[in-house]
């Protein structure tokens, strides 16, 4: 039996046979029950379990149909159209998920109709039962008005009236309803009987493309789902060509025995579409998840979806049979990089226009934006306000300026005589400078605009090693705080 | 002084035979001015020329500096593995920086392709991370043509380096490690070797804070930095300012050159070496000799004390002596090879 706490009070939210043979009820108080029958096993409600365990079934259920929503904490909406026939039609089909369901120690109770409201009905107040299109009316009349999917309020209300089946309400005038009950009765109404279009809205995304292959005989080993996937990459690829695209999102599916789900996706940098690349990628993907992915009884239901797609840009190829392109070289070894350690694995620097260094790089994933083979031509735009002598960079920098301590400086405004950095004495032998970068007021605060303004030192030490400090802040400013160096980088 | 030239005979003996299997070329090997060599190498020495090394005529990258190329018989080997080592994580920008200039010395002759940069995120957090604008300044490597990959672990670094050396789509490969990790031994490195040979491509190891141990790069350089001079305007030498890149160059291993240390400035505007030329006056003037020699100042470089396999005693500053693997280390790389 499982307890929920309802205003201050321990109630029933759900029970087992066992406990309704004892004449238990829902809602009523665990301390009643207990005085009943002092022997029941009360177990806390757990609503964030029991969501996940719906979404985990929600995924299962993706084998039968892509269109699989939630439907509230206890149901499931599956929208099998143009999917029955590959299971041998409805009866089949539902016989399929029930009997999967029960082997897995459910208890599903499930209906098959033409419209969600329907089915809905049929499931829970039918029971297995196929509903074929026309007959809503028929089946809905004789249940009670829960099966209608309204408020509680609405259901007493309707009920203190005389409105006690479904039919009834059906069988009423239309415009009193509305009035007094609201539009979202009629609605729920014309949704169950088919006169208005309700859409499931699918939890995932639908893939616009997706093989699977279902087995006989459950798979365990890695090296099979290997092959499988190129199998299914080798479906696929005919459908990509003839929508003239190529994959950049590929998930693979894999449904296991008892239930389970594991869904590995991968990006590619460009689009893709040769069986074998696609086969490679995964191999390292699932290397690299080769902990993660629990076979178990094995999988019986493999899937390759292709989430996103793009244009695939076909190239000529040379006479002897050869595309020379090294970018796509350079796109497929970063693809490979990061389905093995992860989208950040290579990155690819981006200048921007900034006049904090360690804001004027950034690193991003490496994408499709192609590499350039041929040097790139200089816009006149970069030409012009190019200096003379542009400022030196380091060509290493800390992710974060590392504090040092500076003792002394031979000016205020001027360079360290020494400084100690991790745990280190240098000594300056030589330095240029100051080069002042002041921040950028249009990021940042005003109120800690003077504390960043910054002094950069380029600084030799004895031993002939460049680095790059900074002083933060000014000395005897209005804000009266000491000014702190920093290490920022090193130069060659 | 009598058991020198003898060692010395012995020593040079052993290398031509060894240049015989390796199918170096023999004129690189210094003979001592005694033997009797010219006359030998016409009438029964044939050289087998194996490997990529010895059969292309542009498998050298020539680093640009006369006597540093001859001195590693041509340059760097372009297909190959070189080991370019930091004595303290301190100096990793002169080792980073020599490292991308001999990539930008490729650059030069395959421009436009993109050099991978591997390191690992100790080395990263550690050293800095490589500046794009910096690198663009310094070496003319533009941003576009650069990619960096961050490893967690030193195995998926090795991995990433593995997979990049076979690509001819790559310049060049840097790949960093800080310290001397067992992961990467004698097999990992001649995987690495292997894989740049076969793409034709070169694999810089840069090691931060690593002592020489047994590995399969046939190039080791001990990279320092140097005191730069000061810049140079119109009106002289510019007193106090910081001028070019100078690194302080040491031969650590190399099948063919003899010890020894030079001190190369970097002039990123023509992006090309030179060798400071006030430096190597002095090194001609004061040679630091691992054994005394008996010749002039003239060509001071085949000091052959310095390839013996043991340190001349009494001489514990000599580069030969630190760049030695240790005892224990050449016997675990002589022993049994671990598996993997």
């Amino acid at each position: 039996m499982i307890s929920h706490r309802d205003r201050n009070a321990q109630r029933i939210s759900a029970l087992d046979e066992r406990a309704e043979a004892l004449h238990l009820k829902r809602d009523m108080g665990i301390a009643d029950a207990r005085a009943m029958h002092p022997s029941i096993d009360v177990v806390e409600a757990d609503p964030e379990a029991d969501r996940r365990l719906l979404e985990g079934l929600a995924d299962w259920c993706d084998r039968y149909t892509p269109l699989v929503a939630l439907d509230g904490a206890d149901g499931l909406f599956l929208d099998v159209t143009g999917c029955t026939h590959l299971f041998g039609g409805e009866r089949a089909m539902l016989d399929d998920i029930l009997s999967r369901f029960f082997h897995q120690g459910f208890d599903v109770r499930a209906g098959l109709a033409a419209t969600p409201g329907a089915a809905w009905a049929a499931a829970r107040f039918c029971g297995d039962r196929i509903v074929v299109s026309g007959e809503e009316e028929a089946l809905l009349a004789p249940l009670p008005l829960a099966a209608l999917r309204i408020e509680p309020s609405t259901r007493t209300s309707l009920e203190s009236v005389g409105l006690r089946t479904a039919g009834a309400v059906m069988a009423a005038p239309r415009a009193p309803l509305a009035r007094r009950f609201g539009a979202l009765l009629l609605l729920r109404l014309d949704q169950a009987l088919g006169r208005l279009d309700e859409a499931v809205s699918p939890r995932l995304p639908v893939a616009p493309l997706s093989v699977e292959r279902h087995l006989a005989e459950p798979v365990t080993l890695t090296e099979d789902i290997e092959r499988l996937v190129g199998m299914l990459a080798a479906t696929l690829k005919t459908d990509l060509e003839r929508r003239g695209e190529g994959a950049r999102t590929l998930a693979l599916l894999l449904f296991r025995v008892d239930g389970a789900v594991s869904r590995i996706a991968l990006g590619t940098s460009r689009p893709m579409r040769e069986p074998m690349l696609i086969q490679k990628l995964f191999h390292e993907r699932l290397a690299a998840l080769e902990q993660d992915i629990d076979a178990g009884y094995g999988f019986d239901l493999v899937r390759l979806s292709v989430l996103a797609s793009a244009t695939f840009d076909m190239q000529q190829a040379d006479l002897a049979g050869e595309v020379t392109d090294d970018g796509a070289d350079i796109a497929l070894f970063a693809d490979r990089i990061r389905a093995r350690l992860g989208d950040g694995a290579v990155l690819r620097p981006v200048a921007v226009e900034s006049h904090l260094p360690e804001r004027a790089v950034a690193t991003i994933p490496f994408t499709d934006a192609p590499c350039r083979t041929t040097p790139p031509k200089k816009p006149d735009r970069l030409q012009a306000p190019k200096t003379i002598f542009p400022p030196e960079r380091p060509i290493r920098l800390f992710r974060s300026p590392e504090p040092i301590d500076v003792p002394a400086t031979e000016m205020p405004e001027g360079p360290p005589l020494n400084f100690r950095w991790r745990r280190a004495l240098y000594r300056v032998k030589r330095a240029e400078g100051p080069e002042r970068i002041a921040a950028e007021w249009w990021r940042e605060a005003p109120s800690d605009e003077e504390a960043s303004t910054r002094d950069y030192f380029r600084i030799e030490d004895a031993d002939g090693r460049r680095y790059w400090l900074y002083r933060q802040g000014l000395y005897g400013g209005a804000s009266q705080v000491p000014p702190r160096w920093f290490l920022h980088g090193v130069f060659a | 002084m009598a058991m020198t030239a003898v060692a010395r005979e012995t020593v040079f003996a052993l290398r031509r035979q060894i240049a015989k299997i390796e199918g170096t070329l023999p004129e690189r090997l210094a003979a001592p001015a005694a033997a009797p060599f010219d006359a030998d190498v016409n009438t029964d020495l044939t050289i087998v020329r194996r490997g990529i090394a010895a059969a292309l005529p542009d498998a050298f990258l020539p680093i640009g500096v006369g006597r540093l190329d001859a001195a590693l018989s041509g340059g760097l080997p372009k297909a190959a593995l070189s080991e370019i080592h930091g004595l303290e994580t301190r100096d990793a920008g002169a080792v980073a920086g020599f490292a991308l200039s001999l990539t930008s010395l490729i650059l030069k002759q395959t421009p436009g392709l993109p050099v991978l940069w591997i390191g690992t995120s100790e080395i990263f957090r550690e050293a800095g991370f490589p500046y794009a604008r910096g690198l663009h300044a310094s070496f003319g490597i533009e941003p576009e043509q650069l990619l960096f990959s961050e490893a967690p672990r030193l195995v998926d670094a090795l991995w990433v380096a593995e997979e990049a050396a076979r690509m001819t789509a790559l310049a060049a490969v840097i790949l960093e490690i800080r310290g001397n990790p067992q992961r990467l031994d004698l097999t990992a490195t001649r995987r690495l070797h292997a894989r740049a040979q076969a793409a034709g491509r070169p694999v810089f190891l840069l090691r931060q804070a690593a002592g020489p141990e047994p590995t399969a790069a046939p190039v080791r350089l001990i990279v320092a930095s140097a005191p730069a001079v000061p810049r140079d305007t119109i009106a002289g030498p510019l007193a106090g300012s910081i001028g070019r890149p100078a690194f302080t160059l040491t031969i650590g291993k190399s099948r063919t050159a003899l010890p020894g240390q030079f001190t190369l400035e970097w002039n990123p505007d023509e992006r090309a070496f030179n060798e400071r030329a006030g430096e190597a006056r002095d090194r001609a003037k004061n040679p630091v000799p691992v054994v005394s020699l008996s010749g002039g100042g003239k060509n001071p470089a085949p000091a052959s004390g310095a390839v013996l396999a043991f340190p001349a005693v009494g001489s514990p500053i000599s580069p030969a002596a630190r760049d030695q693997p240790s005892r224990p280390q050449r016997t675990a790389h002589l022993g049994p090879r671990r598996a993997g």
